[in-house]
């Protein structure tokens, strides 16, 4: 690629490559589990119409998330990522299934346990323009959090403040204390929005699709500036993108998500050069490559025409895009993850058959 | 003679704030069945550029100086009515989000018959339908979609019908603007395909406008680097990416994450775009240039050509690596 | 927020705000004033305002101009515009041009204070019903549906049939009680839209409860449009109020316009004396537009999508 250097800048290269291999991660701490979590959205119908007429926006995925990683959920619109991040905030609850914070089971909690969660798990929204509210000063919707948990007097919040500001590089803070959202250009936004969540200092941050809405140079910073919060304060991100390339920056291992279903999950570099299963190997394919390198690898996974004739419910999601699918087994079964290398697990039946 | 030449564009919007200049001197060529490739930022003024060659410009805008030479006319001279006739017919536009361009209230190939029927009276509806479904053939929209309302149809489909729209009249020129933002990964890599399918197919020239310099290297020939209203590096695909020499071009490039080769730190470039109602009268990019040297705050930078296709705006175009 | 003055930063905070504030008000005034409409409106409304404030004064330069009780010893009835009386007298002898200033004053309060009433309901029932959903939403929408369907002005006159002459608040109430359904389907509108934002999520995340949410973060937006209808508020209820006073429901002791409207019709002066009978008609007409015209200006301020083009953000 033209015009680019390694660079050899220390702190960040070396979080990375020393950072998170997949021995390694076994011996870490479990952060967040999601075992068998569903949600579905009925339509408002009377009691005697069928489940199927609800929309499955996740059908029993299993995930695990360890301390200190940056772990990314890749997927498409619709694929369900956005509303795992929402489940995992409590902003909505599963409809199957149990989520676990640690050891402790978050499915349903309420009222002052519910509060104390709050402490520890925090979420950045898409969209930089509509997360902060237009008529509170920058200073006030950081501090938000702090006067809501009642944590420290005027003084220690403010010096708190500060220290988020900081370190999404928002300097100096008290030039931005006093302004309003709608001075702030889009960038700048999601950075107040990530010192929000950081601000109470959370073991868990969900950051869902945080660069979509910014220009590529401006993704690049906040992409950076994640990196760093999470060697700093050794906190855990949920990675939420459609972005294969930019989930490979950032994270140390991949989920893929397609229609409710996780088709493969494992370490980011493993995903990317060897992907197993065909979406992914789709994804992959019809990713820009600029000016195409000679042997770039074309996995050609998608059939198209897309067929519609999926007759059964409990059939593989990605059925009627696959090209290399058996009607008699992905027609009617639904493959379940199975481990086919270190921390690299994938949901298809082809897998003996695919080439490397 | 080529299809379209603009020589020193210089466009500004009037604002409570004062006079915004939000193109300037911009100067391109582009020839028949050729595609050529805006990149920049948001506030670069990519769009005004696609709006002034359909003559679209809002109320508030004005064109200061330069000349668009389309087919050897100057649109800038033309009347209201002669970019009418020209708008569509020649010149189609893909604009941003068009999904939203579709009326929701309409069937889709009601919506396509009537831009064919706009800039072709004598066509009967029999025809213009027929056209229709020629179009969508070529598009990749199945047949039998083609009376259904817009809400029926998915993000894809409705970007195609789109396209069908904009191809409906044979056009000369498309101007394509963000034709993919707010499409799924898969979604987008077919339908730029399509787009090169069809403009081979057809010798159709396009001008691809984005902020995602990735899309624009995939199906451009050339390309056109764009920073605060200035066209800052011009050349070849092959020579932007492979070999840019403006200091914006590289920051541009080093900030996008790539899925092979080195896991390197991406670049962002601090600062902020300048002001561009009080625009600095030196290189605009100087402030936040990592290679910025003692005359760039002073002198307005002039082009200097690396090759006959490859021009870059620059006090110091050999400090390039 | 206590106001430590830990450092200087602290303490300018207010300053900050005020200038935030002082630079959006401007912005709006800006937009303001390039409408015709909202000049128009303004300016009459001071012209009215004025008129309030100096009802005070004729009763003060001499006892015979008081609107209610002032009788000119020399003029039995009525009689056209002259010196010591600039637009006549009534039937009494009593100056009209005080009692139209008096007028002026009893419109501003009626107006302004069942306005306001009603707003404060109204807002308070849309930003529950519109927060809360489902069953408490149906049934405060339905009971507004009730009341808008009643015609209020049939209502209060049954009520002042029932119990006689109606105290002046007691009809500012009334028309208060009627009026609100109209501002709440609107709050709650705007709070069910507010509701989705993603700015209330992350307040919800932050770990803010339901009362914080609506006070801190959906009134403050929903407040501007809050005061807007007010405005509208306002000259329906000084119609009403008129109109009241016009079939002799008023309340005696007050004038008001339609009270001098309603003593020019029982006292047959209909077509005898146009300089009694036009000021009071005139000023109804004129002070429920001027409203009006305020209103659609600050509509043109409040709704950004109803701005003129132009404005580039």
């Amino acid at each position: 690629m033209g015009g680019k250097k390694p660079d050899t800048s220390g702190p960040l290269l070396h979080a990375r490559k020393v950072g998170i291999t997949p021995v390694e991660i076994n011996k870490r701490k479990l952060i967040i589990e999601l075992a068998g979590v569903s949600k579905f959205y009925r339509s408002k119908s009377s009691f005697f119409k069928e489940q199927r007429d609800a929309i499955i926006a996740l059908d029993k995925i299993s995930l695990k998330i360890f301390e200190g990683e940056i772990f990314g959920l890749v997927g498409e619109s619709g694929s369900g990522k956005t509303t795992t991040g929402r489940l995992i905030v409590k902003l909505e609850e599963p409809n199957e299934g149990k989520i676990y914070l640690g050891e402790n089971e978050i499915t349903g909690l309420r009222g002052k346990p519910l509060k104390d969660f709050r402490l520890k798990v925090q979420m950045t929204f898409q969209d930089p323009y509509q997360s902060l509210n237009p008529q509170i000063s920058i200073y006030d919707t950081i501090a938000e959090p702090l006067i809501i948990h009642r944590l420290g007097n005027a003084a220690k919040q403010q010096a708190k403040v500060r220290e988020a500001m900081t370190s999404v590089k928002l300097s100096p803070p008290d030039d931005f204390f006093y302004r309003f959202p709608h001075q702030l250009s889009g960038g700048q936004r999601q950075r107040v929005a990530i010192a929000r969540a950081m601000v109470l200092k959370p073991r868990f941050v969900v950051a869902d699709e945080p660069t979509s809405m910014l220009d590529a140079s401006i993704s690049a910073q906040i992409f950076n500036i994640l990196l760093e919060i999470r060697q700093k304060y050794n906190m855990t991100l949920l990675f939420i993108s459609h972005s294969l390339a930019a989930a490979r920056y950032l994270c140390d291992r991949i989920a893929v998500i397609y229609r409710g279903t996780l088709v493969e999950t494992g370490p980011a570099e493993e995903i990317i050069q060897n992907p197993k299963h065909p979406y992914t190997q789709a994804l992959i394919d019809a990713l820009p490559k600029f000016a195409r390198h000679e042997g770039a690898i074309r996995y050609d996974t998608l059939l198209r025409p897309q067929r519609q004739d999926s007759a059964y419910d409990c059939c593989c999601p990605f059925f009627n895009c696959c090209k290399i699918r058996d009607p008699w087994k992905c027609g009617r079964e639904k493959p379940h993850m199975e481990k086919i290398g270190e921390a690299h697990e994938v949901a298809c039946f082809f897998l003996k058959e695919q080439k490397n | 003679m080529s299809l379209l030449e603009v020589e020193n564009l210089s466009i500004g919007y009037q604002t409570r704030k004062g006079f915004l200049k939000a193109v300037e001197g911009v100067s391109f060529t582009l020839e028949k069945g050729k595609s050529l490739g805006f990149v920049g930022e948001s506030g670069c003024g990519k769009t005004t550029i696609g709006m002034a060659l359909m003559g679209l410009l809002p109320n508030n805008a004005m064109i200061v100086e330069g000349r668009i030479l389309f087919e050897g006319e100057d649109l800038v001279k033309m009347s209201d009515d002669q970019m009418r006739r020209i708008r569509g017919k020649k010149i189609a536009m893909i604009f941003q989000a068009a999904m939203n361009a579709l009326n929701p209230v309409l069937r889709v190939d009601d919506q396509i018959a009537e831009a064919v029927l706009a800039h072709d009276p004598d066509c009967s509806n029999e025809d213009a339908k027929k056209q229709v479904a020629s179009l969508y053939d070529l598009v990749g929209i199945p047949r039998e979609r083609m009376g259904d309302y817009p809400h029926q149809y998915s993000g894809g489909m409705k970007q195609r019908a789109i396209i069908a729209m904009a191809l409906s009249c044979r056009p000369a020129l498309i101007i394509a603007d963000e034709p993919t933002t707010a499409l799924d990964v898969i979604v987008q890599d077919q339908i730029l395909k399509e787009i090169k399918n069809l403009q081979k197919k057809f010798n159709i020239s396009i001008i691809f406008i984005s902020h995602d310099i990735s899309i624009v290297a995939d199906v451009c020939h050339d390309i056109g680097v764009m920073y605060a209203g200035q066209l800052v590096e011009y050349g070849k695909r092959e020579e932007v990416f492979d070999s840019p020499i403006h200091p914006y071009t590289h920051a541009l490039l080093a900030s996008y994450p790539t899925l092979t080769g080195e896991r390197e730190t991406l670049k962002s470039i601090q600062g902020e775009t300048p002001n561009l109602i009080h625009p600095p009268d030196a290189c605009r990019f100087c402030e936040r240039c990592s290679r910025s040297g003692t005359t760039c705050g002073i002198e307005t930078p002039v082009w200097a050509e690396k090759s006959r296709t490859h021009r870059v705006l620059c006090c110091m175009p050999e400090r390039s690596a | 927020m206590a106001e430590n003055r830990i450092d200087g930063s602290m303490s300018s905070r207010s300053f900050y705000k005020k200038s935030h504030w002082l630079t959006r008000f401007l912005d709006g005034w800006s937009i303001f004033k390039a409408s015709l409409l909202g000049k128009i409106g303004m300016f009459l409304l001071i012209l009215f305002a004025l008129m309030a404030v100096f009802s005070f004064i004729p009763p003060l330069i001499d006892p015979m101009y008081h609107p209610m009780t002032g009788v000119d010893p020399e003029i039995p009835n009525s009689t056209g515009p002259n010196i010591s009386h600039w637009l006549g007298t009534d039937f009494m002898g009593r100056d009209i041009l005080s009692q139209l200033l008096a007028g002026a004053r009893v419109a501003f309060m009626v107006g302004v204070s069942s306005a306001f009433m009603s707003i404060f309901l109204g807002t308070a029932i849309g930003l529950i019903a519109g927060y809360t959903g489902k069953i408490v939403d149906t049934l405060l929408m339905r009971l507004a549906d009730m009341i808008m369907v009643m015609p209020t002005l049939l209502v209060v006159l049954i009520l002042a049939a029932l119990f006689g002459q109606l105290n002046i608040w007691t009809i500012v109430l009334i028309i208060a009680l009627f009026r609100w359904p109209g501002v709440s389907r609107v709050i709650r509108a705007q709070t069910l839209s507010l509701k989705q934002r993603p700015f209330i999520e992350a307040a919800k995340v932050a770990g803010a409860s339901h009362v914080r949410i609506i006070f801190r973060h959906i009134m403050p937006n929903v407040l501007p449009l809050a005061f807007l209808y007010m405005t509208f508020r306002v000259t329906s209820a000084i119609i009403i109020e008129a109109a009241l006073a016009f079939l002799g429901f008023g309340d005696p002791g007050t004038v008001s316009w339609g009270m001098m409207l309603q003593w020019v019709w029982k006292t047959g002066h209909m077509f005898k004396a146009p300089y009694w009978l036009l000021p009071p008609g005139i000023c109804i007409s004129l002070i429920t537009l001027s409203f009006y015209m305020l209103g659609r200006a600050m509509d043109e301020v409040l709704d950004p999508r109803l701005r003129k083009e132009g404005e580039v953000d």
